[in-house]
């Protein structure tokens, strides 16, 4: 089955660092950017979660329809 | 929490879950109430909403009172339930409607993101979701599973006018246009009955009416029925303080004014009817029929034999199939009365007693899988959970539970879901928790549909409102309820959406998010023909070197297709195609300094400040003559700006770069300047006809730039480029400004016309500021392009000059003669001109004679030479300031031309600066004085490489054998070597061998390496040395012809260029002297050499090599030479021993006076042989041991000096001892010479070596000499050891 995923390092103030577009679905035009908005979003999600668990892994802590969205968190 | 009731669910509760009141009218009741402009229903819905009607109410136990109460009525025809696609359609009327109203905001700027925040949410939450949400509930009304639609009385309306009165009555209500609710079964048709008389008083006296009423009441009883007078007002202009009406119908016309005919009595009688109806029928029958339900309720279904009974019942019916649809209800079986019970229950606020018979129907219909009333009562629990403000747990599970249930039927339960969603997420925000009803409005989106949009933008706010705000997700929503608005075609809703989004990503780094956003806005701006707007946003998204290509194209398509349909031309600040690069911008200009290519422009100031230190007047001096020369002193401000000369050109180099991976074309790039003729120019009066780009307007029509342009061309032109660049390509552009007439010019930005249609403007000033203010540290960096302000003053001489034919490659070793043509196209004459070179050993002047003599024959020696010993000055030729005779002085049109000599000196790059200082004729201007530079760069290649190695001579005084080793570092070239010169006087050069044994071949290939060896002898005596060390001059026997034997055609390097030249590699190959001995310099000459079967001959090359200050003799002052026969005959029969005389010579060589010690020693070996490999070093090409010992052993003095072969092991007496003292001692004065005799005895015979001595020599200081000179490094005192002498003698026969 054909996948798409999207792969981003998120710097403090959101700033965008590194963005890869990986799987196996041939690109789509709109996919960048609909990853973007969905990373982007999950943010919101991430910083209420990363205060309340000691866990730097979060799986699956958001979704937009079939995208599910897991978060590491690196320290400090 | 507050008051469940007063929460937004509340009030839309007490609104919408209200008594239902069926009306049935005559037409002519309904013709009597339009002459107001109202309908029936119309006319007595504002008195059907009560605030305080102050009832009491008994449902169960307790009494309690009724304050707010409300009647919705409905005609006949309007109690079914609506039509799904009329109900689509209503919907999309609502949100069209309210999008056409939002336009006019459309154009103003989106709000700041902080103040949105801080915005509660009755600001910002658009007013009509209300309207669409009720739209949204209305859309589901009338369901046979749900009782609170199903009308609790029926109004019956008969006019006065009507015939038979008591007939029409009747048959309206047996009419078989019943809704279908009361036909089918679903709830009962013994219905309370209220019959309304209405009488028109226009029409005619009340008596008739009250007449009709009698009868009524006769008929019908005599509570249900009452008389209805309207439109008493004979006139029809009754006017209203507050239309009652105006709130529930608005939309319409407003000007119309309503009830026109209705007077004071009128209303209060409206008032009063529906009063009536309310308090002493509906509640009072509510209430009946609740006691009654209950009762029976309470007798089939309550306890625990009545449950058990149920259960035991229902699960005989287990095994029926599913009943989504609950037909089997009707009005008369046990379910629908509980549900009846219910919902008259909640109705009457009696909230535990409804949740309570909810409680009881919810299993029931669970037991039946009736999904679809079983949903129903779960939504209605969930709504009295929530108006008893109990457990929200159990709220939310049965708002949940409706749900998902109305879900899972299908298609079918669609909009009631809808329905118990918007009640859901209306009680989740009434408790604070936004995000869960942000998830809840999701949820409902979840099909594609209109109203999914408006549910998700419902959403967004959510989360804009939740703690903490959530923004992100807030604009991601959004954008997705933009997305579905422009799906269905409501473009005005999504630019409204879109642009609340711009607020959350402006400023983001998430650039595919900004450059979506922005370019859509952009395109939906364009399509309702806000083509400014357009153009704005999508301006944001063209610089999108990020994107890929196709997206480009899309973007830039999109971009020239708003433009075109524009018609207009639009210059743009900051277009970002192309972008430019700032720090690559470079300004130059041309006050007092001047450049004869760019890149001497580019060279660095402070060489040039260097070069041009001795030459131009110093700054005070400057000042001065500024003053006395210009009367009116400049104002200050202009003594910071840059002084530039009318008719001469300001260049601005500009690197600009295509972020885009498609090519662009770029056209008109030009300057944008401002020229005002005052010199003081105070801002206000000078600004008549410039023009003004000071204003940061982001865009704006660039209809009268054309017209500005006419004006600007007459005080300067501006040059024009156009280029096209390929994707990702940078191009440095160079843009000249030339003013033509004096005053001040500023430089104020660049525009460009991309693709010919749009143009853009960067303002310099601004855009610097603003990157100066980002990274302050390169602050001083900055000076020249801070100041675009440049002062104009009249036009000036301005010299040209270029030096013809400098090679840019050439091979080490050159001399050329080259030209330097200078032009003065002004009128205004120059006068002192001068010269300076930055590197006098490349480049030097020639003297002017030598531009009409033939090169480079003008160098051979002249038979007929008067031997004048030029002399190079050394201090002139260090300082390398030529002063160009005054009789040249430069004026209008005829070139100057000067001769050069040109030598290439060190293999590497160089760059050659020359500067040329001139003064004008005409002293009135500011600038009295300018400088021509002028900059070559050139590529010197390695060719021939020259290494000399000297040494004494062992046979003889004052004799030095020199090999030369030429190799040919070129990878083609081939060389001829013409001829060796030793400079001096006294120095004498001969070849050892004659040439053509040791080049056969003339020339010297590529790669080939040769040695030479020479003889050379020095002459000097006492007489002539101290004042010729530093003469270069030659005499005839200093030069040695390589070519062939006789000695014409030979040049001569004692005059120019070969003594300019010689001196400054004396200069640049000085090394710091020690030791005693004198050095010697050589030149090596050559011509480049081509095969003449080659074709064409080629002007003939000369190269010079020259090779300073080889030292010729050891660290030893002193040369000593031993004397005496080489072989002996010896009869040593006869005696037993031979003495041999020997004498020595010794040489003091030095300024001083020696004394010299000798030393003999017998004690070491006799036979001490040379190693005969040690002269050399071994890796010279073309080296071959001579045959002649004694006189071509090239062997350095060190070399020897240290590599005496330590001593072989004695086994008896040396066959020779030294005889005579064994120490003597001389002093030398300076370059004198002393024999000293030497004796040894011989008591066999053999060859020896007389090597067993040294010399040990001192300086004698002078006293005087010893104060003045510190020359520490030179050695005061040494040992030499012995040179070998070989002796034979022979047995006498």
């Amino acid at each position: 089955m054909a996948s798409t995923a999207c792969f981003m390092i998120v710097s403090k103030n959101d700033i965008p660092i590194y963005e890869a577009e990986v799987g196996t679905v041939p690109k789509k035009e709109d996919a960048a950017h609909q990853h973007q908005f969905i990373l982007h979003a999950a943010l919101d999600i991430v910083q209420d979660m990363a205060w309340t668990t000691s866990a730097m892994f979060l799986k699956a802590i958001d979704r937009f329809n079939d995208l599910v969205v897991s978060v590491y968190v690196t320290a400090g | 929490m507050a008051d469940p009731a007063n929460t937004k669910l509340g009030r839309m509760l007490l609104d919408e879950i209200t008594p239902a009141v069926m009306v049935l009218r005559t037409p002519l009741v309904e013709e009597s109430c339009r002459k107001n402009g109202l309908s029936l229903i119309e006319m007595l819905t504002p008195y059907c909403n009560f605030n305080n009607i102050d009832v009491p109410v008994r449902t169960a136990d307790q009494p309690y009172r009724l304050r707010r109460f409300k009647l919705r009525l409905f005609y006949a025809s309007e109690i079914r339930q609506p039509n799904i696609e009329a109900a689509k359609e209503r919907l999309k009327q609502v949100i069209t409607h309210a999008g056409d109203r939002d336009i006019s905001k459309l154009s103003s700027d989106p709000p700041d993101i902080q103040s949105l925040i801080a915005t509660s949410e009755q600001e910002f939450v658009p007013s009509w979701f209300q309207d669409f949400n009720k739209e949204l509930v209305d859309a589901v009304s009338f369901s046979e599973h749900e009782a609170f639609d199903h009308p609790v009385a029926c109004l019956v309306a008969v006019s006065s006018k009507d015939k038979d009165p008591i007939d029409k009555f009747v048959d309206l209500f047996n009419a078989n246009q019943l809704p279908s609710l009361l036909n089918d079964g679903a709830m009962d048709p013994k219905i309370l009955k209220y019959f309304l008389l209405i009488h028109d008083n226009q029409d005619g006296l009340v008596e008739k009416a009250t007449g009709i009423l009698s009868e009524m009441r006769n008929a019908f009883g005599a509570n249900d029925c009452r008389l209805l007078c309207i439109n008493s007002s004979a006139d029809g202009a009754e006017e209203h303080q507050e239309s009652p009406w105006a709130s529930y119908k608005n939309g319409t016309s407003r000007n119309k004014q309503f009830g026109c005919f209705l007077n004071v009595d009128d209303i209060e009688e409206l008032r009063n009817t529906m009063h009536d109806l309310s308090s002493k029928h509906i509640i009072p029958h509510m209430e009946l029929k609740i006691r009654v339900l209950n009762q029976q309720v309470s007798a089939t279904r309550k306890g625990f034999r009545n449950q058990i009974k149920n259960l035991w019942w229902r699960k005989g019916k287990e095994d029926t199939p599913e009943n989504p649809d609950g037909s089997t209800y009707t009005f008369s079986s046990t379910e629908s009365q509980i549900r009846v019970l219910g919902d008259y229950a909640f109705m009457l606020r009696d909230y535990e007693l409804a949740l309570s018979n909810y409680r009881l129907i919810s299993t029931d219909y669970k037991l039946d899988k009736a999904w679809k009333y079983y949903a129903g009562v779960q939504e209605m629990m969930g709504l009295a959970y929530f108006m008893l403000d109990q457990s929200r747990k159990d709220s939310e599970y049965c708002m949940e539970n409706a749900f998902t249930t109305y879900l899972k039927m299908g298609s079918s339960g669609g909009w009631n879901a809808t329905r118990c969603g918007i009640w859901w997420a209306e009680m989740l925000k009434a408790r604070d928790q936004f995000k869960d009803a942000a998830g809840v409005y999701c949820r409902i989106s979840g099909e594609e549909s209109l109203h999914s949009a408006v549910m998700l933008e419902q959403a967004s706010y959510c989360f804009l409102f939740s703690t903490p705000t959530m923004l992100r997700k807030y604009g991601f929503h959004i954008v997705l309820s933009g997305d579905l608005y422009m799906k269905y075609d409501q473009i005005k809703h999504a630019i409204r959406t879109y642009r609340s989004a711009l607020s959350v990503f402006k400023g983001t780094t998430w650039n595919h998010i900004s450059d979506h956003v922005h370019f859509h806005i952009g395109k939906w701006y364009a399509f309702l023909g806000m083509s400014d707007e357009g153009i704005k946003h999508v301006l944001e998204v063209l610089a999108c070197g990020h994107q890929s290509k196709a997206t480009q194209e899309l973007f830039l398509r999109e971009f020239f297709r708003i433009i075109e349909e524009t018609g207009k031309t639009f210059e743009v600040m900051r277009l970002q195609l192309p972008v430019i690069n700032f720090p690559l911008m470079k300004v130059v200009f041309e006050d007092h300094r001047t450049y004869a290519s760019p890149t001497a422009a580019s060279a660095k100031e402070s060489l040039w400040q260097s070069l041009e230190e001795d030459i131009i007047p110093s700054h005070s001096v400057m000042k001065t003559n500024w003053l006395e020369s210009q009367p009116k002193v400049l104002p200050k401000k202009y003594k910071e700006s840059n002084v530039c000369v009318a008719g001469e050109a300001i260049k601005v180099d500009i690197s600009l770069k295509n972020p885009l991976q498609i090519p662009i074309s770029i056209s008109n790039v030009s300057l944008i300047c401002k020229h005002s003729a005052e010199y003081d120019d105070t801002e206000s009066d000078a600004n008549g006809h410039l023009i003004d780009y000071q204003n940061n307007e982001e865009l704006r029509t660039a209809v009268s730039v054309s017209g500005d342009f006419s004006l600007e061309t007459s005080l300067f032109t501006l040059s024009e480029v156009d280029i096209s660049m390929r994707g990702g390509e940078t191009i440095l552009v160079q843009l000249t400004v030339t003013p033509k007439i004096e005053g001040s010019l500023k430089i104020v930005g660049v525009r460009w016309k991309l693709s010919g249609s749009v143009v853009g403007v960067c303002n310099f000033q601004s855009d610097i500021v603003r990157k100066k203010v980002a990274k302050g540290k390169r602050k001083p960096k900055q000076s020249v392009k801070d100041n675009l302000q440049f002062l104009v003053i009249k036009s000036l001489p301005r010299l040209e000059g270029v030096i013809h034919d400098l090679p840019t490659t050439v091979c080490a070793g050159d001399l050329r003669r080259l030209t330097l043509e200078l032009r003065n196209p002004s009128k205004i004459s120059v006068k002192n001109l001068k010269m300076r070179i930055s590197h006098p050993r490349f480049l030097n002047v020639a003297a002017q004679e030598v531009m009409n003599s033939e090169f480079p024959s003008c160098l051979e020696k002249q038979a007929s030479s008067s031997q004048s010993c030029s002399q190079v000055d050394d201090g002139k030729a260090a300082n390398s300031v030529f002063v160009f005779p005054e009789t040249v002085a430069s004026s209008c049109e005829a070139p100057l031309r000067w001769p050069l000599w040109f030598r290439a000196a060190a293999s590497g790059s160089i760059s050659l600066y020359i500067t040329i200082y001139y003064e004008m004729e005409d002293g009135s201007s500011v600038i009295t004085y300018r400088t021509l530079r002028m900059h070559y760069n050139l590529e010197v290649l390695p060719s021939l490489e020259v290494s000399f190695q000297t040494s004494r001579s062992p046979s003889r005084l004052q004799e030095f054998l020199v090999r030369m080793d030429v190799i040919n570092k070129t990878a083609s070239e081939s060389f001829q070597v013409h001829q060796l010169s030793c400079v001096g006087d006294q120095w004498e050069l001969a070849l050892l061998q004659p040439i053509d044994s040791v080049m056969p071949l003339k020339f010297l290939m590529a790669g080939q390496a040769l040695s030479y060896f020479f003889k050379l002898k020095n002459h000097r005596t006492r007489g002539s040395t101290e004042d010729n060390i530093s003469s270069l001059a030659t005499s005839g026997r200093a030069d040695v012809s390589l070519l062939d034997s006789d000695s014409t055609g030979l040049f001569d390097a004692s005059i120019p260029p070969l003594n300019l030249f010689h001196h400054q590699e004396r200069v640049h190959q000085e090394r710091h002297k020690q030791g005693h001995g004198s050095t010697v310099d050589f030149i090596l000459i050559s011509k480049s050499w081509s095969d003449s079967s080659a074709g064409l001959p080629r002007t003939t090359e000369v190269f010079s090599h020259h090779t300073c200050h080889c030292r010729i003799a050891s660290n030893s002052p002193i040369w000593w030479l031993m004397d005496g026969p080489r072989s002996v005959s010896h009869d040593f029969a006869a005696a037993a021993f031979c003495e041999i005389n020997l004498s020595m010579t010794i040489y003091n060589n030095s300024e001083d006076a020696v004394s010299v010690r000798i030393s003999t020693f017998d004690s070491t070996p006799s036979v001490n042989l040379v190693n005969p490999g040690a002269s050399g070093s071994g890796d010279e090409v073309g080296w071959h041991h001579t045959s002649n010992p004694s006189e071509a052993k090239v062997t350095s003095p060190d070399v020897t000096g240290t590599r005496v072969v330590k001593a072989l092991p004695t086994e008896s007496v040396s066959p020779f001892i030294w005889s005579g003292s064994s120490s003597t001692r001389v002093n030398l004065k300076p370059l004198t010479s002393i024999e000293v005799p030497l004796q040894i005895s011989v008591f066999s015979p053999g060859t020896f070596d007389l090597s067993n001595y040294s010399l040990h020599w001192n300086l004698v200081l002078s006293s005087g000499n010893e104060g003045g000179r510190e020359n520490d490094s030179r050695v005061s005192s040494g040992t030499c050891k012995g040179h070998s002498y070989h002796i034979t003698v022979l047995q006498k026969e």
